[in-house]
C-alpha cells in the first residue's frame, strides 16, 4: 500500500491506498501542502463499488460510538473515527472534487481537536501579520483578495485559524480555494484582527464586542457534525478566538484604500 | 403563577458574554442570543428550580412587577421549549 501525506493547518493526514490514481489526484491537488513528516491522521482509501450514487448534499451522521461519524456524498462514502484519528474513504469518483470535499469535512473535525477552525473567510498576510475576513458568498471576500496584490494569499474562501499553546491566534494557508481558484501560501501568520465584510458606500471599521463577534463568526464556521461535545468544542474555540483577537464589522467599497482602514483599526 | 421546573437541553452548547447567553441549538446548530432576563431564566433552568421561584429572581433583579414577570417568563419558556432548548418537568428529579 502506498502513502502520501498532506499537512493543512499544522495537522498531517496520510492517504494510504493501493490505487495509484488516488495518490496522483492528491499529489496534484495539494501541491505545496505535502509533507514527509509522520501523520496525525491515517485515511485508508479505496474505490466505492457502486461508483457515483444519487445523493445531493454531504450527509454526516453518527456511526455508533463517541466521535465515530459516517460521511457520505454522491461521490464518496467515509467513516471517521475522531478519537483514533483514523478513517476509511471509498471514492465513487477519483477526482479532486471528491477528495477536496472529503478533506473539508475531515479537517473541520481534525482541526477542532487542535483548537483550530475552518472559517468561510478570506485571509491575507502583510509582513508578520494576517487578517481574516469572514463573510457569506457575495460579501466581498474575492473582491478584497483581488484588491490586495501585495498581500500574501492565505485563502480566498476557506480560512484556517488556530489558537496556539502560547495563546496567540494564527492564520494558516489553506488549500481550500474559492472563486479565485488558487491555493493559499502554506504558512502560519499571527492574526492581527478579524473583519466581518460587507459592501458599503465608504470604508469603515466598527469594533465589535466579543458577543457580537461570536454571533457573526459562528454562522461562518464550517462544521458538519451535530454531536453535542463537538458543537460545544466549536463554541469554546470560537469564543476563545473572539476574546483574544480584535474583531470589527468592515464596510468597504471596492478600492485598495480599504487597507488604510484595516491597518488603522 | 406558572408552575413546572424548566431544564436546559443537555445537548445545547452555550456561553455567557457580557451578561447575555449565546446558545447553539443541538439539532440544527442555530444560534440564539438571550437578553439579560432570558439569560437569568436560562441559567436558572436546572430542573430543580421552580419557574415560580425563577420569576421571583427576575423581580428581584429587574424592575418589573410579579404579574408581568410571570406572564413574560412563561411565554419565554414556551418559546424555548418550541425551539428544543428547554423542557419543563412536572417535578424535580429525585435526588
Amino acid at each position: 500500500m502506498d502513502e502520501l501525506t498532506v499537512e493543512i493547518g499544522g495537522v498531517r493526514t496520510a492517504f494510504m491506498t493501493v490505487e495509484p490514481a488516488v495518490l496522483d489526484v492528491v499529489a496534484a491537488r495539494y501541491d505545496g501542502f505535502l509533507s514527509t513528516a509522520p501523520p496525525d491522521w491515517r485515511i485508508t482509501v479505496g474505490l466505492r463499488p457502486e461508483g457515483v450514487v444519487d445523493l445531493e448534499d454531504v450527509v454526516v451522521r453518527s456511526a455508533g460510538g463517541l466521535g465515530r461519524l459516517a460521511v457520505e456524498r454522491h461521490d464518496f462514502a467515509a467513516i471517521l473515527d475522531v478519537p483514533a484519528r483514523t478513517g476509511t474513504l471509498a471514492l465513487g469518483a477519483v477526482d479532486h472534487v471528491a477528495v477536496d470535499t472529503f478533506l473539508r469535512v475531515t479537517y473541520s473535525l481534525a482541526l477542532l481537536e487542535a483548537r483550530a477552525l475552518l472559517v468561510h473567510a478570506a485571509s491575507l498576510g502583510h509582513g508578520p501579520r494576517s487578517w481574516m475576513f469572514p463573510g457569506r458568498s457575495g460579501s466581498g471576500k474575492t473582491t478584497l483578495t483581488r484588491l490586495s496584490p501585495d498581500a500574501t494569499l492565505l485563502s480566498d474562501e476557506i480560512s484556517i485559524v488556530r489558537l496556539g499553546d502560547d495563546g496567540a491566534a494564527r492564520c494558516y494557508g489553506s488549500p481550500f480555494w474559492g472563486e479565485l481558484g488558487e491555493a493559499g501560501r502554506n504558512a502560519a501568520v499571527p492574526l492581527a484582527a478579524v473583519h466581518f465584510l460587507r459592501h458599503a458606500e465608504s470604508h469603515a471599521a466598527t469594533p465589535l464586542t466579543p458577543r457580537q463577534a461570536l454571533q457573526s463568526l459562528l454562522p461562518n464556521v464550517l462544521f458538519f457534525a451535530a454531536e453535542p461535545a463537538l458543537v460545544a468544542r466549536v463554541l469554546e474555540v470560537a469564543g476563545a478566538l473572539v476574546e483574544r483577537v480584535p474583531c470589527f464589522a468592515l464596510g468597504f467599497r471596492p478600492e485598495a484604500s480599504v487597507w488604510e482602514t484595516i491597518h488603522g483599526a | 403563577m406558572p408552575d413546572g421546573y424548566p431544564v436546559q437541553n443537555p445537548r445545547a452548547a452555550w456561553r455567557v458574554y457580557e451578561g447575555e447567553v449565546v446558545i447553539v441549538s443541538p439539532e440544527d446548530s442555530t444560534l440564539h442570543t438571550l437578553n439579560p432576563v432570558g439569560t437569568l431564566i436560562w441559567e436558572a433552568a436546572d430542573g430543580r428550580t421552580a419557574l415560580a421561584s425563577i420569576v421571583g429572581r427576575v423581580c428581584e433583579e429587574f424592575d418589573v412587577d410579579r404579574a408581568t414577570a410571570a406572564r413574560d417568563a412563561l411565554a419565554f419558556v414556551e418559546q424555548l421549549c418550541r425551539r428544543g432548548l428547554l423542557t419543563v418537568l412536572d417535578a424535580p428529579p429525585a435526588a
